[in-house]
Formats: C-alpha cells, sequence, structure tokens
C-alpha cells in the first residue's frame, strides 16, 4: 500500500522493518530526520531497539561496530563531515569483517560549508573497503536499506547506502513499504558466526604484523568483489518476496542498442529518466543507473558498454586537481574494451546547485556537438560569476 | 601453516601478554614531598599528616601524631605566628588553611578528653640528663627525652614552669589553665621539676656535669640590651619586656597620657595593646619593618601575628611602619617625645641590604614616655666561659652541641636565631634526639630533608574554592586583660577546615592514578604501598603516558626519564 513518506521517514520505517538491536547517531543535517524518526519508533514502542545517544560520529560507529561483533543487528547514519569523523571506524568495521548498514544522507564536505546535496562524502570513504550502493529515489533507499542488511550479513562486508541529502531525504513520495511479514521471510535473524562471546573469547582488531596483512587485505578485496553476486541475488529474492526490485548493480533505462548513454549514480538518475521521457528523442540514448559503485561492477558495465559511441559520466563529486572519480574507472575500464565509447565526464549538483530536468537535452548537445571527448569540467559552473585569474 | 582468521580475530589474547618493554621514555614515581607547612613549622610539626587524620574524623590519632614532635600545640595553636599558614599552597588559590586553629583544637581535645601522651618508655632507661630552664624549649627537651626513657630533670629559677609563656604572654593570648594543665601533663609523664634553682647561685654548671650524663641549656633570654638614642636614656627608663613581665605577674603597669613603643615583635604590640586598655589614651608603636602588603618586601614584614596586628589596630594602636627614632625630645630631664624619620631596607654599597634613613623626612611626635622593645640577650650568670663574650650561646647546628663542651646541648631564645615558642619546642625534640645519640654513642638524627612541593604541582581542577573559618574573636570592648580573646572552634567547623586541605606531596588515596591509567598499570594495593600511597605501579604495562601524575591531586607522582 502506497503513503505518502518523507524519505527520512521511510528509511527510517524500513531501518526499524529490519529489527536492528542497536542504534547509533549523533545527529548531522541532512541525516537527523532519519535517526529522529527512529527514535520515534522506539519510544512509541514500535521498534525493540537499544538506542544510544553518542557524543560523536566516532563514537556512533564505534558503539555499532562493538555491537554487531556482539552479536545484534547495527545500524547508524550519517552525513558530509560526519562521515569523515566516522573515518577511523568505517575502515576497522570493514577490515574486521563486521556486518552492518549505514545510512549516508548525502552532502558537500567543507570548506567552504555547505550542508545541501552531492556527494563527495560518500567518494571520500569509497576505498574504505564498504559496500557503496546509490539510490535513485526513496522507493529504492527503502528496498535497498533493507536488502543491505541482508547483503552484509551474507558477505560481512558492511553496506553503506547513499541517499542524496534532501532531494530525497527530505522530499515526500509515495511509498510502498513492505510488511513486517514480507521482511521476516526476506531477512532472517541475525547470525554472525564470530559474534563475541564472554564463554568463548576471542580478541577483535589485534595486531596483524607483515605476515599478515597483504593476504587479510587481498581476502577483503576479494570479498568485495564476490558481494557483488550477493548484491544482485539479494535483489532479485527480494523481488521474489516484496515484488519490486533495484536493478542489481546496475540498471539501464532506454533502448539497450542506443549509441549515446548516460551514466550517473542517485538521484539524478530520475531527474533524466523524466527528462528522457519529456525531451523528444531525436537522438536514441539509453540510461545506466549505477547502483553499486563499490564493488565496482566491471563486468556488467562492460557489457552495457558495447555498442556506445558516446557516454556521459556523471558526477556529484570532483577529485579536485584529477577530475571525475567515477569518470576515471569507467576510463579505465574503457581501455579492456575493443571498441571503447567516447567519454565526456562532467560533475553536475555541487553542493545542492540545482540540477533540472534541462540537464538531459543541454548533456545530449553537448556530446553530440563536442568534436573532441570532454576529459572533465564542472558542467554547470558559471566561471564568469569568479575573479578572472580564478576561472 | 596458520590460517588467517576472516577478519583477523585472535585467540583470546589477553593484554597480559603485552608488555611495554623498551620504549618507554619516562615513568611515574610516587614522591613524598615535604608539604610547605611542615617544612615551615620551626617546631617540626607535619600539618598535612594530621590535618589528614582530622578529615578522616581520627581526632586522636591526629593529636598523636603532633606530639610525637610538639608536646604543647594547644599552646603554638594558639601563639605561634604560624609560619605554615604564610607557606600554605592554598594560599595561592584562596586563602591558606586556618592551620593553627586545627592544631589548637586538638590540643585542647586532648586535655579536656584526658588523652595520654603517647609514650613508650624505652631504650635510654636509667641515664639521667638535666635541663635547664623549663621554657617551651627546655619542656619540650625534657618531654622528648623522657619518651626516649631518660631520667629528667628539669630546673628553673622560677617557682613555676613556663618561662616566658608564664612570665611574658598576655593572659589574653594565652589562659593560664591552659599552660598550667599542659605543663602538669608533661611533667606527671615523669620529670623531675626543681623550682627556684638558679644556675650559678643555687646550682652550678661543673656540678651538673658531673651529676648528669647530659645538660640542656634553655635559659632563655633575659637580660635586657642596652638601649640609648645617641647616647641619651629617658630617666624613666624601662624595657617593654619587664614592663610586660609586671604586668603578667602583678597586673599593674605605668599609665601617662601617650606612649611610644619601639620595636617590631611581639612583646611590643603586646604591651602596647596592655597600656591601651590600661587606659593609655595614645600609644604609638615605631617599627622599622613594614606593614603587609604591596609595598613591603616579605623579608620586611613586622614579625607579628597577622590577626594580633589587626586585632591591635583595632583596639586603637597607631602604627609607625618604616620608621625610627632618631632623636629624643626632652624637656629638662624628662621626655616629651622622638624625632622620627623614615628608613627602609635598600641594596647599601657592600651589595648587602641595610636600612637607610632618608634625610629630610623627620618629623616629630610628643608623648610622655618611650619604651623601647629591641631585644634581649643571654644572662652570662653561671655560665662561666661558655658566652665567650657574646650575646648568645650561637651553637652553630640545628641541634644545639656546643662543640667546645662535650655534653652540653643549648636551644631555645638562647642559641641567638630563635624567637618563637615553636622554635624553642623545635629545638628541644632536636636536642633530645641529638643528646640519645650522644649518650648512646650514635650518629647525629636525621633531620627532615624532603623537597618541598610548590603550588604548580597541585591539580586544582581537583578542589573547590572554600572560605577559610576565623576562630570568632571579642569585640574590643568585650577585651579584657584576662578573658581569652580568640574563641574557639566547633568540631565541624574544623572538619570543613581540614577538609579544605590539598594534601600537598601527600598520597590522598582519591584514586585518581588507578582509575585512569589506560594500561592498568596502576595497582591499588596497601598492602604492597610502603611508601605511604595505596597504589603500586605496574612497570611491565606502564607505558609513561604521565596521565597519573598529571591528575593527582596532591603532586605525588612525579615523571623520571628514563633515557
Amino acid at each position: 500500500m502506497l503513503s505518502a513518506l518523507e524519505g527520512s521517514q521511510a528509511v527510517a520505517r524500513a531501518v526499524g522493518l529490519c529489527r536492528p538491536g542497536v542504534v547509533a547517531a549523533y545527529p548531522i543535517t541532512p541525516q537527523t530526520h532519519i535517526v529522529e524518526n527512529i527514535s520515534k519508533l522506539v519510544a512509541d514502542g514500535q521498534l525493540q531497539c537499544e538506542l544510544v545517544s553518542v557524543e560523536s560520529e566516532f563514537s556512533a560507529a564505534s558503539v555499532a561496530l562493538g555491537a554487531a561483533a556482539a552479536g545484534t543487528r547495527a545500524y547508524t547514519a550519517s552525513s558530509s563531515q560526519g562521515i569523515l569523523l566516522m573515518g577511523e571506524v568505517l575502515y576497522n568495521i570493514s577490515g574486521l569483517r563486521v556486518p552492518m548498514v549505514l545510512t549516508c544522507a548525502n552532502r558537500a564536505l567543507g570548506a567552504p560549508l555547505n550542508i545541501w546535496n552531492d556527494q563527495q562524502d560518500s567518494m571520500a570513504v569509497r576505498d574504505a573497503g564498504w559496500i557503496q550502493l546509490y539510490c535513485a529515489d526513496n522507493q529504492e533507499a527503502v528496498d535497498t536499506t533493507i536488502q543491505a542488511f541482508r547483503i552484509a550479513e551474507h558477505t560481512e562486508v558492511p553496506v553503506m547506502v547513499c541517499v542524496d541529502g534532501f532531494v530525497l531525504t527530505h522530499t515526500l513520495e509515495p511509498i510502498d513499504l513492505p510488511t513486517q511479514e514480507q521482511v521476516d521471510r526476506f531477512l532472517p535473524p541475525y547470525r554472525f558466526d564470530r559474534a563475541l562471546d564472554s564463554r568463548n573469547p576471542l580478541s577483535l582488531g589485534t595486531c596483524v604484523d607483515p605476515l599478515f596483512f597483504t593476504e587479510s587485505r587481498h581476502s577483503q578485496h576479494k570479498a568485495l568483489l564476490r558481494s557483488m553476486q550477493e548484491i544482485v541475488a539479494a535483489d532479485s529474492d527480494y523481488a521474489g518476496i516484496i515484488g519490486r526490485s533495484c536493478g542489481g548493480v546496475l540498471s539501464v533505462v532506454g533502448p539497450a542498442e542506443a549509441e549515446i548513454a548516460i551514466l550517473a549514480m542517485g538521484s539524478v538518475c530520475s531527474t533524466l529518466q523524466e527528462g528522457m521521457q519529456i525531451f523528444s528523442q531525436e537522438r536514441v540514448v539509453k540510461l545506466i543507473k549505477l547502483r553499486a559503485y563499490r564493488p565496482f561492477p566491471f563486468l556488467a558495465l562492460r557489457e552495457v558498454l558495447q555498442g556506445v559511441r558516446e557516454l556521459v559520466v556523471l558526477e556529484r563529486a570532483v577529485a579536485p586537481g584529477s577530475g571525475g572519480i567515477v569518470g576515471m574507472e569507467v576510463r579505465s575500464l574503457a581501455t579492456t574494451m575493443n571498441s571503447p565509447p567516447r567519454i565526456h565526464n562532467y560533475a553536475v549538483g555541487l553542493g545542492g546547485r540545482d540540477v533540472p530536468i534541462e540537464i538531459y537535452p543541454r548533456l545530449i548537445e553537448a556530446v553530440t556537438c563536442a568534436t573532441e571527448p570532454v576529459w572533465f569540467e564542472i558542467f554547470d559552473v558559471e566561471v564568469e560569476r569568479l575573479p578572472i585569474e580564478d576561472r | 601453516m596458520l590460517v588467517l582468521t576472516r577478519g583477523s580475530y585472535a585467540l583470546p589474547g589477553t593484554s597480559i601478554d603485552f608488555k611495554t618493554g623498551t620504549w618507554r621514555t619516562s615513568r611515574p614515581l610516587h614522591q613524598h614531598w615535604a608539604a610547605p607547612c611542615h617544612s615551615a613549622c620551626p617546631a617540626g610539626e607535619d600539618p598535612q599528616a594530621y590535618i589528614g587524620k582530622v578529615q578522616e574524623n581520627h581526632s586522636r590519632e591526629a593529636w598523636e601524631s603532633i606530639v610525637h614532635i610538639n608536646p604543647i600545640p594547644s599552646i603554638t595553636g594558639r601563639i605561634c605566628p604560624h609560619p605554615c599558614e604564610q607557606a600554605c599552597n592554598r594560599g595561592s588559590f584562596d586563602q591558606p588553611l586556618a592551620i593553627h586553629s586545627i592544631e589548637r583544637f586538638l590540643g585542647d581535645e586532648a586535655r579536656q578528653r584526658g588523652w595520654e601522651y603517647p609514650i613508650d618508655l624505652g631504650r635510654g632507661a636509667g641515664a639521667t640528663v638535666a635541663v635547664i630552664g623549663a621554657g617551651p624549649a627546655g619542656l619540650s627537651a625534657a618531654y622528648h627525652l623522657r619518651r626516649r626513657g631518660y631520667q629528667v630533670t628539669l630546673l628553673d629559677a622560677l617557682p613555676e614552669a613556663g618561662g616566658l609563656m608564664r612570665s611574658a604572654i598576655p593572659i589574653n593570648r594565652l589562659p593560664r589553665d591552659v599552660l598550667d594543665a599542659d605543663i602538669a601533663r608533661i611533667l606527671a609523664l615523669g620529670i623531675e621539676f626543681r623550682g627556684r634553682t638558679r644556675l650559678g647561685v643555687d646550682v652550678h654548671l661543673d656540678e651538673l656535669r658531673s651529676d648528669y650524663r647530659a645538660l640542656f641549656l634553655a635559659p632563655g633570654t633575659a637580660k635586657a640590651k642596652a638601649w640609648s638614642v645617641d647616647g641619651a636614656v629617658p630617666t624613666d627608663h624601662r624595657t617593654a619586656l619587664e614592663l610586660l613581665q609586671e604586668w603578667v605577674a602583678v597586673g599593674s603597669l605605668p599609665a601617662p597620657q601617650s606612649v611610644i613603643v619601639h620595636g617590631g615583635g611581639n612583646t611590643a604590640v603586646d604591651l602596647c595593646r596592655a597600656m591601651r586598655r590600661a587606659g593609655v589614651k595614645e600609644v604609638h608603636l615605631v617599627t622599622a619593618s613594614g606593614l603587609p602588603g604591596p609595598d613591603t618586601e616579605p623579608d620586611d614584614i613586622i614579625n607579628i601575628v597577622p590577626r594580633e596586628l589587626e586585632q591591635a589596630i583595632e583596639e586603637g594602636i597607631t602604627l609607625h611602619p618604616h620608621r625610627t627614632i632618631q632623636r629624643l625630645l626632652f624637656r629638662g630631664s624628662r621626655v616629651v617625645g622622638v624625632e622620627m624619620v623614615t628608613l627602609r631596607k635598600l641594596p647599601t654599597k657592600s651589595g648587602q641590604t641595610g636600612r637607610i634613613a632618608f634625610e629630610g623626612t623627620e618629623t616629630l611626635l610628643h608623648a610622655d614616655m618611650v619604651i623601647p622593645a629591641i631585644g634581649e640577650s643571654v644572662d652570662p650568670t653561671g655560665l662561666g666561659t661558655l658566652l665567650g663574650g657574646r650575646e648568645y650561646l650561637w651553637p652553630g647546628n640545628p641541634f644545639g652541641r656546643l662543640e667546645h663542651a662535650p655534653g652540653l646541648f643549648v636551644g631555645g631564645d638562647a642559641r641567638g636565631d630563635r624567637g618563637t615558642v615553636s622554635a624553642a619546642v623545635g629545638d628541644g625534640r632536636l636536642a633530645a634526639a641529638a643528646i640519645d645519640g650522644y649518650i648512646r654513642q650514635g650518629d647525629d638524627p636525621e633531620v627532615m630533608s624532603r623537597a618541598v612541593i610548590t603550588f604548580d604541582r597541585i591539580n586544582i581542577s581537583y578542589f573547590e574554592p572554600a572560605q577559610r573559618v576565623e576562630e570568632p574573636t571579642l569585640s574590643v570592648a568585650e577585651r579584657t586583660d584576662t578573658a581569652e580573646i580568640d574563641r574557639p572552634l566547633s568540631s565541624a567547623a574544623i572538619t570543613h577546615e581540614a577538609n579544605r586541605c590539598f594534601s600537598c606531596g601527600s598520597c590522598l588515596a582519591c584514586d585518581n592514578c588507578w582509575t585512569f591509567c589506560p594500561d592498568n598499570a596502576v595497582v591499588k594495593t596497601v598492602a604492597l604501598a610502603k611508601d605511604g600511597s595505596h597504589y603500586v605501579f605496574d612497570y611491565e604495562y606502564c607505558k609513561g603516558c604521565g596521565i597519573c601524575a598529571a591528575e593527582c591531586p596532591c603532586g605525588y607522582i612525579v615523571m623520571e626519564a628514563e633515557l
């Protein structure tokens, strides 16, 4: 049954349906509503869960880590600087192979201080060893959150569900929340083999010397790569029980044979999809919605790029001094193709700059007129607002 | 081959396996510092130690800790200028502890409750020692010798023991029932007191030296120093001490319209106050020293208990600090006043400091009587060649041993470098220990040599400001020659005051080191902690972070470099 829910409310309800044992978080815009709503569920007796108020994101992640290591399903959420403050713990969680779920309500990183949406925060921790799944709308946010627990628990790799701040978290959408019974079928109770048990003690977080560190990293890398199958399997099982899927690691909108493609992650996909419907189709275009950024789905992506001649890679973050982040990985993938597309790498919508529907025809026009592939540009920058020497 | 656990979990490791090894660069140590009050006490008391016992409501143990050192705390608690309080680190935080009030309280409790001196008449059994002079030095020496098991004979020229405490200290500062009771309690330990026995008249040094194994000389200073102003002396010349003794003994004082007392000690102030109460309208105190304040160097402050100075001012005494008498003014042979001049302690050409008069600052002050209070020297009667023409005996060591006269020890005012009852008590104690060493042919006893802890080592985050208690005093109108001016404090007030103590340099057993140590390297064990604390450091695990030292409220933990 559809109900009009704010994105944060929807995510909170989805988390509640997963029956977490411990939720620990520290407020930061635009994540705050999520945890507020969870705390309301707990306060109203609708969720049996230990809600731990902490003094920082570092502690929030640490509490969740401890809880998950002790054998309970754990969840936290944050944004922006909060994600950075968690940084050390994020690496610990993944390195210790402790499964848990975190919602990143994507927000720009300061300075300059900015509370609005882009994806610089999750990009900053892309190599923390977490699975990163990006949501195009709030229904996907709900479904991905529920799937994330199963993916994490099956792979023993933590999952970060990336939901664009404000654009999704603070926007009402008609949402179809699965029932508790459905979620219980999909997501069995949490069981962690290495759960800490005082009767059978184990040490976690011990020092690993050069003799084993390499093997430890290798195993973690392989686990991330293998999680690709689990992401797809979870999505497909979810569809079997709940009747809806999110596209596995990636999905394509538009004709498969299109020679022009746009690759994007997160809510901008929904904008582009709408643009594709509104603006007349002079050219055949397909939209590649990249859902899993970590693990990076090389094989799946290479398959959908076959026959594409012009590819736009849209970024919601910048690697200053280099350019695009996703674009760079797509380019490296393209080197393995016999006839790779021309790749045009653009960033849009930084720090909450509006990404209007008109972005779609403007992008198509830009790539079809381009004589050379665009290595990297911020598409919506207005350089005339800068002093000449800074343009 | 070892197979790695997913996530690099390990078998239960125990942190006990992870020892510090060699990379620590400094380690914590317990350092039992001398508290400033302890270091400053001329009697050798350790107020920090007994105040700690008061905090735990162990009053009797606290008193026993004092009388291990000083047998007359109810007297010194009243009349000592308490340098302990000037030294108190709490003075740098809010106000110093009222140590004298606690000392007095404990002494009074002991007397009122009949606590017996903790005495073990042990090892010196049989040997005889004579003590000449039953003032504070003589009483203290007799007490400490008796505690060591010696047969002590205490001689004094006056019929009753007490020395200056009886003859010159005003009754309203030291009630005689307190004095009598404390002296009686000391003598009751088995000390033979022979009054009316004057050295050189009734007994002689040579006889005493042959009759006793050792002698302690504490004759005090009974001879007034010669005083004149450029050779001029008033016709009615009397010294302040004479007048004060006469007033204490008989209750009478001359009562001119106005008087100038010249001097800067307690004798001078006591006499000023007595004369004011006897009806003298104008009482002037002319002193070369300064009053406490920013204008006066610490070593130039008038040597009077601040509280007594305040009371003197309340009672209408006019003070003339940094002034001296340059000339006496006469009408015929009668003094009618003085010419005063300002002087200050300044560096002189020789590099030392000296008092220099400022020309042009002369003023006249009229008065009917001028009384010097500039001190006394040792009466040479009966001392033979011991003085050697000097004013004092100057033993030159803390034990009072006279190097050229084996078996003779000296203490109290007669040394020449003392001046308070507390210092005399300290002399008696050290001399008793040295006499014990002499008779048993041992070494000199050890003198307390611990370093003194400074305020910056106290972690004041652990202390809250708290008002110092003050003894209630009689108002000026209520004051008489006999009623004690400073009234006693309640037991609750004393506990409050004791709880203000920083416990400088001594373990409070607060558990901070034990709580904060990130490596559990502080072990709480009274059994193993032999250094007065409740903890030991486990250096196998201590990383030398120094948190314990930083968080110790008392400065009891110091970091020692290990490189």
